[in-house]
């Protein structure tokens, strides 16, 4: 019996049980009062999407998942482990000082050298006013064409890195782009403007460290490579072994040629969706 | 004064009438339930019909009323019973089952060793005319509890009361008497406080022919059974080293 | 198949490979038949009454309490490998980590489902938490199994919250992640309940001193039948892992743990088994030659009723104890499939031998002089009721491995195995 409860008295044995059970008890209820209070924590300071983010890297496939090293051919292989954070992460400097080995040759992709890549397919360019525009790279506008909706974030809105920049619709399919950088949005554009946000970032835009997570030069020829390669096995017809060895030119407006891809996966891969 | 209150039962007068299991289901309302099978009855009160195996001129039979013995040490069924819906009453050494704390979980009907308890199969139901049979001084127990002799506890309460309003502090023992013992035609069964020397059922208790079930056990029942007839005091302890043919009823 | 072609392929981890819906369906069907009678047959006892059973006076229990027991003995796997990953960091058994908790959930809120059916009054349940015994070893059961399924249901959370669509909403990824981190606590917690429970469901037979078949002396307040009871539950519990694993590995046709695993499982399975049988045998022989005859019962009286013979005791040590012990850790036959699966599966029939000894072998068995030994049929209720839970627990672990990541797998590197 429980104290309070008619009949009960004290002895050792209840002593031993009701402290045994109400402290397995307190402990259960603990772990869970803790495990909310954190999120509730995580969600204040604004560290949830990068929680997400973490947890859906860990989801990506392996070879979604390249250190940019590997892919500017500094290394041989290497597999990110840090969720493309380069900017926290330990070996960045110890592998960015090896020469980069990469073959540059025209993919028929327009990159330009004053803007710097996304894995998730944006380029972020600094302006002179100190903010910074953000763009989806010509391989992804290749890939959706026009698309049917775009739904653009507000203004004054804060982004996170990784967490949603903004939205958009084609053929039933729904794509969410990443943002590249984290910050304020301070102007929306859209495919005529030639930019869809212009962001003021959190961090110092004149230190080269804000920025440095984002692909730039070699780098970005290597990655292309991969990424073209992969969408030529993703999008040719079954059955039928991968042809024109040296990669072809990317058609614009490929979502409306070749529909009966598997575009679910095609566009995860892109995006970097789980 | 706290009573020790036991039965002692003389094998040798029980004519097997039957009589006590009658008046034990009269007195606490058992339902007549004509579904129940000899495994599934209500029979808080159970006269056993035991031979000694052999056949002809040597055959013996005895009856051998079984309840619940009220155990005092360490009673099994009082330790097992997850929400002590058993206790033992310290004024009285009776076993208490209290049936509307009872969750039907049948752990004290495992181990109780004389398998004295009933459990409640069936929601009780008694036939037209038959309610103004009932004892209003005892609660029908619901179906899916476990029930049991209780030494017939709501006439200890109305001789308590006759006492109180009496102004007296004990009882009148002549005032508690339990159903079976009442309806007892050869007084088989008799009924007193073993805690007091003076009484005939403690006295009896204590003669050479006197003997408990399964007392190696250990489970100091209350019920004494007595018999002159050696082969019916070797029914006491298990079978070991005897043979295995028994009849009961 | 590509999953994305499927109706409910939102819901499948991408890269998964799984049955299209229909035939998944089809899968199911069967055993939501099975469910669905089992319902009805728990509802008829519920609506009408255990009269429904053939338990009677003398077999208070009977079927129910002997698979309760033997699934919560064989869903120890779950508390034990998450005791042996988290407490004691051997890694090399994560993989199978996720399996095991559903399992363990399913085993245990099939268990307390079952038992809910069993009492004759389901909703006093609450009064062994108001009114507890401390003495009573069902307390304590009902106490640690109520909390253990809590422990569970948490642990079963994270593994929910990884589906596909859930992990969109960012509440409950967050909350998975914190969640997750605290899992060793819980895993703790988890083996301190498993402990205490699997020892009292022992303790539930050896402390029945009218029933000279089951007492065991102990020590201190808890007899031998604790020990063995937590000794042959973690014993069972990876054996049990090892068949369903196997199992699911035929149904799917695809590899989903490094077979290595296997063998690991196993050889801890076998070593612990061996350690229950050595344990077993010294408490047999002094419950034969010590305890039972000092209150009156002569060992052979126990094994005269056929078919409950001395060959009952000679299977449950020998053919299900110690030759499975041996098969587990020689090296050489744990390393053939065919003989680990078997060793596994003689394990756990040798764990629910014991079970059903302890309830029914002890419950027929005569104590008064003049009691004969009794037999016991259950109804088709009650089997039917049981079978509801099997049927639950299929749907329910099938339901797991379709939509959320009970396996963990390198995406692209499922090997598809032949014949599937």
């Amino acid at each position: 019996m429980f104290p309070g409860v008619d009949g009960f008295h004290w002895s050792f044995g209840h002593i031993l049980f009701l402290s045994l059970f109400f402290a397995v008890a307190l402990t259960i209820l603990t772990t869970v009062v803790s495990a909310v209070w954190r999120t509730i924590r995580d969600f204040h300071a604004n560290r949830a999407i990068e929680m997400c983010w973490k947890s859906d890297f860990a989801e990506l496939p392996e070879t979604e998942r390249r250190c940019r090293h590997e892919l500017a051919g500094r290394v041989i292989s290497r597999t990110c482990d840090n969720a493309f954070d380069c900017r926290q992460c330990s070996k960045y400097s110890q592998f960015a000082v090896l020469p980069a080995r990469g073959v540059v040759r025209d993919l028929g992709l327009d990159y330009s050298e004053d803007r710097f890549y996304h894995r998730g397919h944006t380029w972020v360019k600094p302006e002179e006013d100190g903010t910074f525009t953000i763009g989806p790279d010509e391989l992804a506008e290749h890939l959706i064409g026009s698309p049917d909706s775009i739904e653009m974030p507000e203004l004054g809105s804060e982004i996170e890195v990784n967490g949603t920049a903004w939205r958009m619709k084609k053929n039933g399919n729904e794509i969410r782009v990443r943002a590249p950088i984290e910050g304020t949005v301070v102007g929306i554009g859209g495919p005529k403007e030639g930019w869809y946000l212009k962001m003021r970032p959190r961090l110092n835009p004149n230190d080269p460290a804000t920025l440095r997570h984002l692909l730039r030069g070699a780098e970005v020829h290597g990655w292309l490579s991969r990424e073209l390669e992969r969408l030529q096995l993703q999008l040719r017809a079954p059955n039928t072994a991968p042809s024109l060895a040296d990669g072809g030119v990317l058609l614009p407006g490929l979502m409306d040629a070749v529909p009966e891809a598997d575009w679910g996966t095609v566009l995860a891969d892109t995006f970097l969706e789980t | 004064m706290s009573a020790r209150y036991g039965m002692a039962i003389d094998l040798d007068r029980c004519t097997g009438c039957g009589a006590c299991m009658v008046a034990c289901a009269a007195e606490n309302n058992a339902p007549p339930l004509p579904q129940a099978t000899p495994r599934t009855g209500l029979t808080s009160m159970l006269v056993r019909q035991v031979s000694n195996g052999m056949e002809g001129a040597a055959r013996r039979e005895v009856f051998i009323p079984i309840m619940c013995m009220h155990c005092e040490h360490e009673t099994p069924c009082v330790s097992v019973c997850p929400q002590q819906a058993v206790e033992v009453d310290k004024a009285t050494g009776i076993v208490m089952q209290m049936p509307q704390r009872c969750l039907g979980c049948r752990y004290c009907m495992t181990a109780c060793p004389y398998h004295a308890r009933y459990f409640n199969w069936w929601d009780p139901a008694w036939p037209a005319g038959m309610e103004k049979s009932l004892n209003p001084g005892v609660a029908a127990r619901m179906r899916g509890v476990v029930e049991k002799c209780n030494m017939c506890h709501a006439r200890l309460h109305s001789a308590r009361a006759k006492a109180a309003a009496a102004g007296k502090r004990e009882i009148d023992p002549a005032d508690y008497i339990p159903a079976c013992v009442e309806a007892c035609p050869t007084e088989a069964i008799r009924f007193g406080n073993l805690a007091d020397e003076n009484d005939p059922v403690s006295r009896d208790a204590h003669s050479p022919d006197a003997f408990r079930m399964l007392a190696r056990l250990d489970t100091e029942p209350k019920l004494y059974y007595k018999s002159k007839e050696a082969w019916v005091r070797e029914l006491a302890e298990s079978k070991s080293g005897r043979g295995p043919e028994v009849k009961h009823g | 198949m590509a999953s994305t072609a499927m109706a409910d392929s939102r819901w499948i981890a991408r890269g998964a490979e799984r049955t299209p819906l229909p035939q998944f369906l089809l899968w199911l069907a069967p055993w939501a038949v099975i469910l669905a009678l089992g319902i009805y047959a728990a509802g008829l006892c519920l609506y009408y009454g255990l009269n429904q059973t053939n338990l009677d006076n003398r077999f208070a229990f009977g079927l129910w309490i002997f698979l309760d027991l033997g699934i919560i003995a064989l869903g120890a796997g779950a508390f034990f490998t998450g005791f042996l990953v988290y407490i004691l960091k051997r890694t090399e058994l994560q993989p199978i980590l996720n399996s095991a908790v559903v399992l363990g959930f399913i085993c245990y809120s099939g268990a307390v489902a079952v038992l809910m059916v069993d009492v004759g009054q389901p909703l006093r349940a609450w009064f062994t938490f108001w009114h507890p015994n401390a003495h009573s070893m069902l307390t304590e059961v009902t106490f640690c199994i109520s909390c253990y399924l809590l422990v569970l249901s948490l642990e079963y959370v994270p593994i929910l919250l990884r589906n596909r669509q859930l992990r969109k909403l960012p509440s409950f990824l967050v909350f998975e992640h914190q969640l997750h981190k605290l899992v060793p606590v819980l895993a703790g917690v988890g083996t301190l309940l498993s402990f205490f429970h699997q020892g009292s469901l022992g303790g539930l037979y050896g402390v029945l001193r009218g029933r000279p078949f089951a007492f065991r002396e102990g020590f201190l307040i808890w007899p031998s039948t604790f020990f063995l009871f937590i000794l042959s539950a973690i014993a069972s519990g990876p054996s049990f892992l090892i068949l369903v694993t196997a199992a699911v590995e035929k149904v799917t046709g695809r590899r989903l743990v490094p077979q290595e695993l296997f063998q690991r499982l196993g050889f801890i399975s076998g070593v612990l088994l061996a350690i229950y049988v050595a344990a077993k045998s010294i408490d047999t022989l002094i419950w034969l030659n010590v305890t039972s005859p000092s209150v009156g019962f002569a060992p052979w009286q126990y094994y005269n009723y056929k078919p409950f013979g001395l060959p009952i005791l000679f299977l449950e040590i020998v053919v299900f104890g110690l030759l499975p012990a041996f098969l587990l850790t020689y090296r050489r036959s744990a390393k053939r499939r065919g003989l680990l699966l078997s060793a596994a599966a003689l394990a756990c029939a040798g764990i629910l031998l014991n079970r059903f000894v302890l309830t029914v072998q002890t419950l027929a068995l005569p104590t008064l002089a003049f009691d004969d030994f009794l037999h016991y049929t259950p109804s088709w209720q009650e089997v039917a009721s049981f079978g509801g839970v099997i049927g639950y627990g299929v749907i329910v672990y099938s339901l797991s491995y379709r939509y959320l990541p009970l396996f963990a797998q390198s995406k692209g590197e499922n090997t598809h195995v032949s014949g599937s």
